[in-house]
């Protein structure tokens, strides 16, 4: 596969930004094993892409370097896209940055105009790990029209309530989490608290994105996630949602992504 | 300006390579003064500069000894800077396909993962020392590609040159690895053998531009090829001035060289 760093000015955040984007193409094993490799160079050719989302205190490098997303990509011929979020979570932030408008509108403009990748809803999917859990259901539920597939891994889902999160909150610098949520330090009853946005499309007759949300059983996110998936329910929306052994660390993120990946309406090919 | 550094298995070398590519697309400078930012839409296509380097170096020269970025951003020109190690670009006798890689493989995987133009028209190489040899070689090997070919401070009356440069103390170049037993006068090494074959073929050559530094010790290396290009009636254009074999003279010739190419200055 070919792995792009890439860092370009984000409009949408005013100030520079690095994706590390994973394109499918001819590998060693293709070039020894494979007799007719796949035509990946050809112009016409377009990739199906998951953006994929890092967590709390994370950035663009963390999926590539403690994963092996790059075999799985290119054993599912998906191209990656893994931008940075800080720790925003993804959203507006009160004073700041305006992170939900660069992962859900500039980020897919930009990538698909500059890399080949299908611009069809059905060939885009997002997915994140904790924060990037969230920020994968805020991300897609803004713009459920672009998005066939979201994937929560451990995935703070209940954010707007938090219950369990417990003493992990305290860690993130206090001004940082006013300049997110504001000096009341609360989402609730906004568009990013994820029950009142998922009612919201639920109540417009949104086509919504196919949800998926898997976590460790002994992770402290899980009884958040399971209210969550509570609510879901009660407003008739199903996410189909996985329990393992594990906790909220790479080995889980590691082994999940790829059960996501077989999720994921994939076609293991390239798309015209 | 979108800088992307790429790794990708390459089928021509047979290892993972890296390339350095610039794509313009709005930067700050464009937001804050009110230039027109609106050219990065669906679809859009832009020309393209192969930008090669020299012995001893690889693909980030031109990016950190030059401010190449900056030109590319100013003539809204897409910018391939790849590895050759010093091979001369050639298909080496002990070694790698570089020329292959350079002539066939870039320009494919380029096209097709990056919005530039495919066409003749839009493509063009330049480089500098033995890259601005290797510019010439590149287009000459692929007339139908390259529609110019820009060299600075280029060793490229090879033949004259090449015993010299595998000489000097530290050189990189043994000639018998890289272009084998042959001689190069009137080998598929010789830029001037390549264009007679061409002109015998009736193929259109590529344009040609050099430049060379006037304290340059291949200055007058680059005058007995000004007089090989003129005898065969090739029309090159040619500057020199006050420099040496320096990225001082590469930074600034470049920016001639992107002068001379006929660039629309705007996306396709």
């Amino acid at each position: 596969m070919a792995h792009l760093d890439v860092s370009f000015f984000s409009s949408a955040l005013r100030k520079n930004a690095e994706i590390t984007v994973i394109l499918p193409s001819v590998s060693a094993d293709d070039y020894l094993f494979i007799e007719d490799h796949p035509d990946y160079y050809n112009p016409e050719t377009k990739f199906q892409t998951l953006y994929l989302l890092h967590g709390s205190y994370g950035d663009f490098m963390d999926w590539g370097l403690l994963t092996s997303i790059y075999r799985y990509a290119q054993e599912n011929c998906v191209a990656v896209v893994m931008p940075s979020g800080e720790n925003s979570s993804y959203l507006t932030m009160r004073h700041g940055e305006d992170y939900l408008r660069y992962i859900s509108e500039e980020l897919p403009a930009y990538c698909t105009t500059l890399f080949p990748l299908s611009t069809k809803r059905e060939d885009t999917f997002i997915a994140g790990l904790s924060m990037g859990g969230y920020g994968a259901f805020r991300a897609a539920l803004e713009h459920p029209e672009k998005y066939a597939a979201v994937a929560s891994l451990s995935g703070n889902l209940d954010k707007a309530e938090q219950k369990s999160v417990g003493n992990h909150v305290n860690k993130m610098p206090l001004n940082y989490r006013r300049a997110t949520m504001g000096d009341e330090l609360s989402i609730k009853g906004t568009d990013d608290d994820l029950r009142v946005l998922l009612k919201k499309r639920v109540n417009a007759g949104a086509e919504l994105p196919a949800m998926y949300h898997t976590i460790g059983d002994e992770d402290f996110l899980r009884a958040d996630g399971e209210n969550f998936l509570a609510y879901a329910k009660e407003l008739g929306v199903e996410i189909e949602y996985h329990v393992h052994p594990g906790v909220h660390n790479w080995i889980f993120w590691d082994r999940y992504i790829q059960d996501v990946l077989a999720w994921l309406p994939l076609k293991k090919d390239m798309v015209r | 300006m979108a800088y992307i550094k790429t790794h990708f298995f390459s089928t021509a070398l047979c290892f993972g390579t890296d390339i350095n590519i610039f794509i313009p697309t709005p930067d700050a400078d464009e937001l804050l003064t009110g230039k027109k930012n609106d050219y990065f839409v669906p679809g859009v296509k832009y020309q393209v500069l192969y930008l090669l380097h020299g012995a001893y170096g690889d693909y980030t020269d031109w990016l950190h000894l030059t401010s190449i970025e900056r030109y590319a951003q100013d003539h809204k020109i897409a910018v391939i800077m790849p590895s050759a190690a010093n091979s001369f670009y050639q298909n080496m006798n002990y070694g790698s396909d570089y020329l292959t890689y350079i002539c066939e493989e870039l320009p494919k995987f380029c096209e097709a993962n990056f919005p530039i133009s495919p066409r003749r028209e839009d493509t063009f190489v330049a480089g500098l020392s033995m890259g601005g040899y290797g510019a010439l070689k590149v287009a000459l090997e692929r007339p139908d590609k390259f529609s110019c070919a820009v060299s600075l401070s280029g060793a490229i009356d090879l033949e004259n040159v090449i015993g010299g440069l595998a000489g000097m103390p530290g050189s990189p170049f043994v000639p018998q690895d890289i272009f084998g037993d042959k001689e190069i006068a009137g080998s598929d090494a010789d830029i001037f053998a390549l264009i007679r074959k061409l002109q015998a073929e009736g193929r259109e050559l590529p344009k040609v531009y050099m430049a060379i530094g006037t304290e340059d010790f291949l200055y007058e290396a680059n005058q007995s090829a000004r007089q090989k290009f003129a005898a065969l009636g090739v029309d090159v254009t040619y500057e020199e001035g006050p420099g040496i074999h320096n990225w001082i003279f590469w930074d600034a010739y470049i920016q001639h060289a992107l002068n001379w190419l006929p660039l629309k200055n705007a996306p396709l």
